[in-house]
């Protein structure tokens, strides 16, 4: 990150300490308007056969009257009614009218901070952590204003914590226990949600009471983010860094990160579904995000069903396959790179239209290939038919490589006694490797991954490749998603581990990148 | 300037011998099936009969779902082929800066890819299951949502996920298409245009692009066939319901030929395909490659 | 590089040599069976048959008959065949469930060729009519389900509905009384009318209001009075939001498990319903009645059979052919004798297909009784049409068609005409 010219560094440094102090007053300040409202249905009665205006409506409506009454403790007491139609299948029509009495209250920062709910933790460390950012911005020492950016971006993101943290309270601690999808004792969570929202008053009715509640979170709440930013540009500008270079660093990180965590989601669910019990893997509702039980039987289960030996098929398949695909590749993307000839565009052309057919449609053609070689239900016969469908990756991204370096070391090397092969070999191929990698990574993972041609090749089990061994898991009448899963998840990590010892070539090629000119 | 000489005129073509061959035997030769095949009859049960002209591509086109169908797939592979070359681009200049955890970040890229198109799509119609998806588990439980969401409510938003599956496996493979490209990138360019001034923008216009253009032809000719040939997802997530109106070209034509018991028609219409991927990838190709060779 | 190459090619000599050496006066029989459960691989290749395995005991049992058998998930079975076919490389022995197109096309041995006189008594005389086309018996069934109507009883209860629904105008009340009391949190009804099933949503309605595939005759009439009735009822549920949201994209497996987790009130479901409610671990209190009909029609119980048949084989000597379908037959015989077939059957909880098994099936399981009086009073789809496929297919598309607004008179009578072109 760029430091900035001694002049400015001055300015730089006051307009910080305004910014920290102004953020940190807004922050003050908000957390005295109201950042969640409730609306609570204090009452609630359901009069059926009832038609707006008669004579059962009129006794209702005064009976709903003098029951909410009571209810005025609670403060202003909203009342409403609403009327539901319907015909009858024998033609007559009902009516059914809803009398509702709802009371509202603001919940603001202070209050939710005193009243002890998970969500009110969140927001006092929000606070402890703005006044940490702001006072750790003012020792002069650049530990402590490293420590102070920090905090500034874990206060920004309590926020949303925040405002995770209460809807999780009332949906899921509170929510699920009074709708009795889950059994626990929660008088503690019920007693503190009653102090905070009908000022302990709710009593023995808290239950009814909270299972007719709605909340929303306020504008203001999310105003709270522009001096949490803010606060993190003044500890950012008190250190003399310049603010644009350090933001976008920032926002690098928060790209990266949020790339990350979307792409790793689907492998979380795997996981989580993997060792979970198959009546869990449809938990309709929402109990857990984690498993109750850890099922690690599952990976024993899956693997006394074979598909480690299937795992071993598809690893050999794909080693032969990625072998004989480089061993026909660099030699024609050589040819197509170095040497001039007739036909050069023809032979890109071919190479390209080979790959226009979906593999679904060539089954019938490929099987009767295999037949008529012996080869089929072999795995040799895959390992052929994957090199031959990605050729034209192969040659196409090794002769761009291969044209983008140079030919002067080859042709010294040439001079020097080297044959054409030794050139290639012992020149060119290092220099290349990055793309040589980048091929090797695609060819196997296609291989790796291929589905369709191994179904109707293979027959015998013994042979079958991963991508067809687990469809034993979806058969007529259910799908086993936990051994779907676990598999899937194996499957997944001989390709990583792969990659883990190949990225360090493709980081390397980037330093070899230099020699060519 | 970068070719070698060669004596003999027959010598380049040995080279390209083992490949040539390799991709005539296991690919030309069961396209030239598929190409006899569409002008024969062939019966409900499979059993192929004699040729018979155009007859196949008659149906084809007359089938009722084949405007549908043609739409859908070309709105799949613009906005899968479209959006993955972007946000590929993206993540590939993200991940060629140097930063803290970049060796971590480039394997965890790479994820989509090492798994198999049916199990991604598998998972990913797990997730997006309104009465027990994980995505709804995962929401309420973090306190996102108050109430579950039903995620694929109407067939358009069913086939956006699609493309979104689409996009997401596609990624990587651009990523790493675009990384290699870029690493091969020399970097006194960079150091030039700093020191004459040029911003980020400018930098990307004039150094990258152009010297990234032979990697991303690459990857986009390729995405165009793969994307265009690519069955599992749509066929694991909606399988073409409601009524067609999710399939793309080859689920429809998966569908006609091994459930509608349509065989004819259904090779004719990937002939069709084979047509169209002709002139799109052609065209694309014979532009960028022009462009290519003036550099 | 050369050594390489070479190395290759001893390798690929090697394994095809390898793979293809096989002894020649033994009579191999190329088999297909379809992936029914999670166990049904290891009840033929594996040791799901106390320790051993179907092809392994058979092989034992039979010397000179050797067993190629594939086991294929549903999803590809179809592919696989077909393209066996179009490179005429036909199996001996295929299992699955349709038979007609390859009958029509003279593909298969009539049963009567290849099946013992003794064996071919034990199945139940319904069944081996539906695989009667042009007076021939092509294939013999290998085992059945039937449907039934499933109710959530606490549910039905707490809403306020007294009994099952029979009719639909009762199926329409209890419906709404469900969604009134439970909001909208529990779905009254399942309908699946994916491209995997949804041609059995169509026969559930069709079926009871007097309407079907076929008439008396057998000549299709799919686009009857009855049968728009019947589509425009089932959709109606979905549109006044009776239903599961996404019918046209929530399978039968997703609803099975909605059910068996108390999200579904009632459903029509296979036989093996109780089985996976039982295995998802959730206690629910439920039972079954009638399909629900609409008033005047009778209600008709829905059955489900799968096959087994044998394919013709070019180019064989009388003798050869007659030793072929002696290994066919003493195939079958194995594995229609009651030690196995039982163990088969009720390994993924289906019907059995032959009287032989039944004694042994009811001593096991008492509820068997009562779904095998189902299944003799069951109505089945039409499968000995050649046509069936493509109707298959295209009621589906109607009724999703339907679903998204379509006119299910004009989709109907579309789809006749192109079947009477």
């Amino acid at each position: 990150m760029k430091k900035l010219s001694p002049d400015r560094q001055a300015s730089s440094l006051r307009n910080g300490r305004i910014l920290i102090l102004v953020s940190l007053l807004l922050i003050v300040l908000l957390f005295c308007l109201p950042l969640f409202e409730t609306t609570t249905a204090v009452y609630t009665k359901k009069s059926p056969n009832t038609f707006v205006g008669d004579e059962k409506y009129q006794t209702v409506k005064a009976e709903v009257e003098a029951a909410v009454a009571d209810y005025r403790e609670f403060g202003d007491v909203e009342l409403g009614e609403s009327v539901t139609l319907r015909d009858k299948s024998d033609g007559t029509q009902s009516s059914m009218v809803t009398f509702t009495a709802s009371t509202r209250s603001h919940l603001n920062g202070w209050k939710l901070v005193l009243s002890g709910l998970p969500s009110g933790t969140v927001l006092s460390l929000l606070f402890i952590f703005a006044v940490l950012a702001a006072g750790l911005s003012f020792i002069p020492r650049k530990g402590a204003q490293a420590c102070a950016v920090a905090f500034g971006i874990l206060a920004l993101i309590l926020v949303p914590a925040f405002s995770m943290t209460f809807t999780r309270f009332f949906t899921r601690t509170i929510g699920t226990v009074l709708s009795g999808a889950r059994q626990a004792d929660i008088t503690g969570e019920l007693a503190l949600a009653d102090k905070l929202l009908y000022g302990g008053q709710g009593g023995d009715r808290i239950s009814a009471l909270l299972s007719g509640m709605s909340f929303s979170s306020t504008p203001w709440l999310w105003l709270l983010l522009i001096p949490a930013f803010g606060l993190i540009c003044g500890t950012v500008m008190v250190q003399n860094i310049e603010l644009s270079s350090a933001l976008s660093r920032g926002f690098l990180y928060a790209f990266v990160i949020a790339l990350c965590v979307l792409i790793l989601y689907p492998y979380y669910v795997m996981f989580i579904t993997a060792v979970r019990t198959p009546a869990e893997t449809n938990d309709m509702h929402f109990l857990h995000m984690l498993p109750v039980n850890w099922m690690w039987g599952n990976f024993g289960d899956i693997v006394r069903r074979n598909v480690l030996t299937y795992l071993g098929n598809s690893l050999l398949l794909s080693i032969g396959a990625t072998v004989i695909s480089l061993l026909c590749g660099i030699p024609a993307a050589y040819a197509m790179a170095r040497m001039k000839f007739r036909g050069r565009r023809a032979f890109l052309g071919f190479v390209i239209m080979s790959q226009m057919f979906s593999p679904v449609v060539l089954l019938v053609g490929i099987s009767r290939l295999m037949i008529g070689l012996k080869l089929n239900d072999s795995v040799l016969g895959l390992m052929l038919i994957n090199a031959a469908f990605n050729q034209a990756f192969a040659i196409w991204l090794l002769r761009g490589t291969f044209v983008s370096i140079s030919s002067e070391m080859e042709q010294a090397a040439c001079i020097d006694g080297c044959s054409v092969v030794g050139a290639l070999i012992r020149v060119l191929l290092p220099m290349a490797a990055p793309g040589i990698v980048t091929t090797l990574i695609f060819v196997f993972i296609n291989s790796w991954n291929e589905y369709t041609i191994s179904t109707v090749l293979i027959s015998t089990p013994a042979r079958k490749p991963i991508t067809v061994g687990i469809t034993q898991f979806s058969s007529f009448n259910m799908i086993e998603w936990h051994y779907l899963f676990a598999s899937a998840l194996l499957a997944t990590i001989p390709v990583v581990i792969l990659f883990m010892f190949i990225e360090k070539h493709l980081v390397s090629g980037l330093t070899s990148g230099g020699v060519k000119g | 300037m970068n070719e070698i000489l060669v004596r003999k005129k027959w010598v380049p073509y040995l080279w390209l011998l083992p490949s040539i061959i390799l991709m005539s035997v296991f690919v030309v030769f069961p396209i030239m099936i598929v190409f006899k095949l569409a002008f024969s009859e062939i019966s409900r049960a499979g059993v192929v009969g004699g040729f018979i002209g155009f007859d196949n591509f008659v149906a084809a086109f007359n089938d009722k779902a084949f405007g549908t169908v043609m739409l859908n797939t070309l709105v799949w592979v613009v906005s899968v082929v479209g959006l993955s070359t972007l946000f590929g681009f993206i993540v590939a200049m993200a991940l060629n800066t140097e930063f803290f955890g970049r060796k971590v970040a480039r394997s965890i890229v790479v994820f989509p890819w090492a798994t198999s198109l049916v199990i991604q799509a598998s998972v990913w119609n797990y997730i997006i299951k309104y009465e027990y998806g994980n995505l709804n588990n995962v929401l309420l439980n973090l306190g996102i949502l108050k109430n579950a969401v039903n995620w694929r409510l109407t067939y358009q938003i069913e086939f956006a996920w699609e493309c979104g599956v689409g996009i997401f496996v596609t990624i990587p493979f651009v990523t790493f298409c675009v990384l290699s490209g870029l690493q091969s990138i020399d970097a006194a360019y960079y150091e030039a245009a700093t020191v004459d001034g040029a911003g980020f923008w400018k930098k990307l216009r004039h150094i990258t692009l152009p010297l990234v253009r032979p990697s991303l032809t690459v990857s986009t000719v390729l995405n165009i066939i793969y994307v265009f040939n690519s069955f599992p997802i749509v066929y694991t997530i909606t399988k073409g319901a409601p009524a067609n109106k999710t399939d793309t070209m080859v689920t429809l034509l998966y569908m006609r030929a091994f459930y509608d018991q349509q065989k004819g028609p259904a090779t004719a219409m990937s002939v069709i395909g084979f047509v169209i991927l002709c002139i799109a990838a052609g065209a694309y190709m014979m532009l960028s490659m022009r462009k290519e060779d003036e550099l | 590089m050369k050594k390489l190459f070479a190395l290759l090619l001893a390798l690929m000599m090697a394994l095809s040599c390898a793979a293809f050496a096989a002894a020649e006066d033994e009579i191999t029989l190329d088999v297909i069976i379809c992936q029914y459960g999670p166990n049904t691989e290891n009840w033929f290749l594996g040791t799901g048959m106390d320790g051993t395995n179907f092809v392994a005991k058979f092989e034992a049992e039979n010397p000179g008959i050797k067993l190629n058998l594939d086991v294929v998930s549903w999803n590809d079975v179809y592919q696989e065949v077909s393209t066996r076919i179009e490179n005429k490389r036909f199996p001996d022995i295929l299992n699955i469930d349709v038979f007609a197109d390859y009958a029509a096309e003279g593909l298969l041995m009539p049963v009567s060729e290849y099946c013992p006189e003794e064996l071919y008594k034990d199945f139940f005389p319904q069944f081996i009519e539906q695989s009667v086309m042009d007076g021939t018996v092509w294939a013999v069934p290998d085992l059945a389900s039937a449907r039934a109507l499933y109710y959530n009883v606490d549910m039905l209860k707490e809403a306020g509905v007294e009994k099952a629904p029979e009719t639909w105008a009762e199926l329409e009340d209890a419906c709404q009384a469900i969604l009134d009391y439970y909001g909208g949190e529990i779905y009254p009804w399942g309908v699946d009318m994916t491209t995997d099933e949804g041609q059995a949503a169509f026969a559930y309605y069709a079926w009871g209001n007097n309407g079907g595939f076929v008439d008396e005759e057998g000549n299709w009439t799919v686009n009857s009075d009855a049968n728009v009735e019947s589509v425009k009822f089932s959709v109606g549920l979905v549109n006044k939001g009776f239903t599961n949201p996404n019918p046209a994209t929530q399978t039968r497996y997703d609803l099975q498990d909605m059910f068996a987790a108390g999200k579904i009130a009632m459903m029509i479901a296979p036989n093996q319903l109780p089985t996976i409610v039982k295995n998802s671990g959730n206690e629910i209190n439920f039972a079954t009645a009638d399909i629900p009909h609409n008033e005047g029609a009778g209600s008709a119980s829905v059955g489900i059979m799968d096959r087994i048949m044998a394919f013709k084989k070019d180019g064989l000597t009388e003798e050869e052919n007659a030793k072929r379908n002696e290994a066919i037959g003493k195939f079958l015989t194995f594995f229609y004798r009651p030690e196995n077939y039982v163990g088969w059957v009720s390994m993924e909880d289906f019907l059995p297909a032959v009287n032989s098994a039944v004694a042994a099936l009811v001593q096991a399981n008492p509820s068997f009784e009562a779904w095998l009086n189902v299944l003799a009073n069951a109505k089945f789809y039409p499968t000995a049409k050649p046509e069936w496929n493509s109707v298959k297919q295209g009621v589906i598309n109607v009724e999703q068609n339907a679903l998204i607004g379509g006119d299910v008179k004009a989709l109907l009578d579309e789809l006749q005409a192109s079947l009477t072109k």
